[in-house]
């Protein structure tokens, strides 16, 4: 096995929409406490869009973990971008619930009629291949406990988790 | 994206209590027929049975037909969708995006 076989596969999600609005709209409404919790529907301590600010999410507790999201400013640039690092779970979890160490990254573009704002939330580790499913068996009964939570917040349209 | 699209299924088919319910029962027992469903469960055979369609359509469940009794278990790869927190995530944030949008529609019509 060579060295990027052994590394852990660490893969994005990218969600990148173009809004009708000018880039200090939006840069508002990803910044503001009051507006942040409106759109993305979680409880957050106060947050500010300076580097070293630390605020967190309240989310579904799951096993060991308390549920709640710690994240910190890493980069704020005004109306351009915006990076904060996101973190969770515990090593005790098997899917929902599981450690989690990520970074979210918004950036802003100004486009002829509004502003491009695109999504980055990276760091996801994948289980490699086959062991995911072997060591899910164990985990079984866990994603069934979680199973619930997730489904009916999901029914009533609330947050995710 | 493919996986989004199995996370919706797999949600909308356990979002229903009652098929959770089901689905959980099969999960706990090694294997299950629908009368033994049925049983104590205070719904009708037939319901169980649509309940019973709609999650092996979801791939939640597998079964294994033997003389007159079809016997179902869970099927472990039909859980995949929830089990990491990329798909968890590629679900929350596609609808955040959405209320993003609605809000901003508000705030600066």
């Amino acid at each position: 096995m060579n060295d990027a076989a052994l590394k852990s596969d660490t893969q994005d999600i990218v969600v990148d929409e173009v809004f009708p609005h000018a880039p200090e709209t939006i840069w508002k409404t990803l910044t503001t406490g009051e507006l942040i919790a409106r759109w993305l529907m979680m409880p957050t301590t106060e947050f500010e869009p300076a580097k070293g600010k630390r605020f967190t999410f309240q989310t579904t507790p799951a096993g060991a973990w308390d549920g709640v999201i710690h994240c910190q400013v890493l980069e704020a640039t005004p109306n351009e971008r915006l990076v904060y690092a996101w973190k969770g779970g515990h090593e005790g979890n098997v899917g929902y619930g599981s450690r989690l160490d990520t970074v979210v990254t918004w950036t802003l573009s100004r486009v002829e009629n509004g502003t491009r704002l695109r999504l980055v939330h990276s760091g996801f580790v994948l289980p490699k291949n086959g062991t995911a499913f072997k060591s899910m068996s164990e985990g079984w009964k866990k994603v069934v406990r979680n199973l619930d939570s997730i489904a009916a917040e999901q029914d009533s349209s609330k947050p995710l988790h | 994206m493919t996986q989004t699209a199995t996370v919706d299924a797999v949600m909308r088919t356990l979002a229903d209590p009652t098929r959770r319910a089901v689905f959980e029962r099969i999960v706990k027992s090694e294997e299950i027929t629908v009368a033994e469903l049925t049983r104590g469960s205070g719904v009708t055979q037939s319901a169980i049975s649509q309940h019973l369609r709609s999650l092996k359509q979801a791939g939640l469940i597998a079964d294994r037909p033997e003389g007159r009794n079809v016997h179902y278990r869970a099927d472990p790869q039909g859980l995949a969708p929830l089990v990491d927190w990329m798909a968890l995530y590629a679900v929350f944030w596609r609808d955040r995006f959405a209320n993003l949008r609605t809000l901003l529609k508000e705030i600066d019509p």
